[in-house]
């Protein structure tokens, strides 16, 4: 066994060339990660809400938006979007910043079903009730709809979340420089000692799933101890 | 059918991409701009790879993109590619001129051009010492590794119809297989298994043989159409041969004291 090789390349494949070059490794796949979340929840949450709006106007595309998507593999996802965006936007995009984009929009598109079928699960009688004390539609979705729904839809965040953090790894294809590409720099460059190596990253990779996990449950817990208050 | 319909969709966005006309020369974009965008290997060695002590990219064509960088007054930045974005990245122009041990092949004229030949190379077998295989003749019966979607892997059964090929994702996992014995032979380009061999614990074991069973020259890729740009590199390139500064980089990379000892026997084409 070589684990000479992986005690030697670990700063490597913590934060690649940094200080010195650009970030790269476990520090890029967070980054990826961290963004695509924060990304994906926010894109995931106003088209799945145009989703189920009774506007065809607004329905309409967040239904094609989510069929597209779902329809095509990430990998081809993240490799079109950085070949597409200089016809977009007007200038090549660097290749960390077009992943992102690629896994946000990916992964918006499971999580606007996420929330259609979410804020669908609740009683009716919310709505109506909430509508008949007077609120608006939007009021009764910030107030009283969406906070007992999205409660409701962590685990299924969870399981997205989790699953994005691992897609990250896709974004080696146009060359990011995240875990996976870390690894085979330093596998292709010893050749001998790729079971260490692919060890190590998947120890790696299972660390910040499981830290996603745990936060999640403690996410659910702290929110737990309100909602039995309430009921 | 949608989903055929979708990828069609896609396919055309990806063509139009594709065939952007390159907008200004790059030998002006590079002079404005102060830097040289190189698009290279950065897990391939002694080509381009991550050096273990300092973390960042080196290698025999970085050398030689700051020899080019040097002549023209600008800055080096590099860009790694793999075999599937350098020439997407070349026609896209995310990168200004591509070295990553691209072969110069007739069908990748239609979408970039090359510039003269600056490596040269050929696919050979790695095999165990002493194992009884000298050459492609014989092959016969015998089981040799290559990677999904390479040239080696046609060439080889060209050569030698009554071999089996199996083909791995990259090579680390051919020389393995050759190491525990499921393959006899791992054939690609000399200068990649040179450096496989000498990266085991124990080289002396392996042995590179045969002739060359295809000619392989690796030409730095340029944008379609800027003849300007070309000549340059091309000028910059045989005054790197002329004034021994090639030779010297080639040295550094492939002498004899190095651990990829691969002796220079070919001559660059030089112009009168």
């Amino acid at each position: 066994m070589h684990w000479d090789i992986v005690f030697r390349n670990f700063d490597y494949f913590l934060i690649g060339a940094y200080p010195k070059g650009p970030l790269g490794g476990l520090a890029m796949t967070v980054i990826l990660a961290v963004g695509g979340i924060f990304g994906a929840f926010w894109l995931g949450l106003g088209v799945g809400l145009m989703r189920i709006s009774k506007k065809p106007s607004l329905r309409w595309p967040a239904m094609a938006f989510i069929e597209i998507i779902r329809g095509t593999p990430l990998l081809m996802v993240v490799f079109w979007f950085y070949f597409l965006a200089p016809v977009v936007f007007g200038h090549t995009l660097p290749e960390a910043e077009s992943a992102l984009i690629a896994l946000i929009v990916f992964t918006s598109a499971y999580i606007a079903e996420i929330v259609r079928a979410g804020v669908e699960a609740l009683p009716k009688g919310q709505m109506e009730a909430a509508r008949g004390t007077g609120l608006s539609h939007f009021q009764a979705m910030t107030h009283i709809i969406l906070p007992q729904a999205l409660f409701n839809m962590i685990p299924s965040f969870v399981n997205q979340f989790v699953s994005l953090t691992k897609d990250t790894s896709l974004a080696f294809i146009i060359g990011v420089n995240e875990l996976t590409k870390a690894a085979t720099q330093v596998n292709n460059r010893t050749l001998t000692a790729p079971t260490e190596i692919f060890i190590t990253i998947a120890v790696l990779y299972f660390v910040i799933c499981y830290c996603l996990t745990e936060f999640s449950r403690y996410l659910e817990r702290r929110i737990n101890r309100y909602q039995a208050r309430g009921r | 059918m949608r989903k055929a319909a979708r990828l069609t969709v896609l396919a055309c966005l990806f063509t139009l991409v594709a065939a952007m006309p390159a907008l200004a020369g790059k030998l002006d974009d590079i002079k404005s701009r102060g830097t040289l965008v190189a698009g290279v290997k950065d897990s391939q060695r002694p080509f381009g790879f991550v050096d273990e002590k300092t973390n960042q990219i080196v290698g025999f064509e970085i050398d030689l993109m700051q020899a080019l960088a040097t002549r023209l007054n600008a800055k080096l930045e590099l860009k790694p590619v793999t075999s599937s974005t350098r020439i997407p990245m070349l026609t896209q122009g995310a990168v200004d001129i591509v070295a990553a041990t691209m072969t110069h092949k007739k069908e990748r004229e239609d979408q970039i051009d090359f510039s003269i030949t600056y490596f040269m190379t050929g696919q050979k077998l790695l095999v165990k010492k002493d194992g009884g295989i000298k050459s492609v003749a014989d092959l016969a019966g015998k089981k040799v590794g290559s990677v999904k979607g390479s040239t080696s892997e046609q060439n080889v059964k060209k050569a030698q119809p009554d071999c089996t090929v199996i083909s791995f994702e990259t090579y680390p996992e051919a020389f393995l297989a050759l190491k525990q014995g499921k393959v006899q032979a791992v054939t690609t380009d000399e200068s990649i298994l040179v450096g496989i061999k000498n990266s085991d614990d124990k080289p002396e074991a392996w042995d590179i043989v045969g002739e060359y069973i295809s000619p392989e020259p690796y030409g730095l890729g340029v944008a379609e159409n800027d003849s300007d740009f070309r000549d340059f590199v091309n000028a910059a390139l045989m005054d790197m041969w002329e004034k021994g500064e090639y030779q010297k980089i080639y040295d550094k990379w492939f002498g004899k004291t190095t651990k990829d000892y691969l002796p220079l026997t070919w001559k660059m084409e030089l112009w009168p």
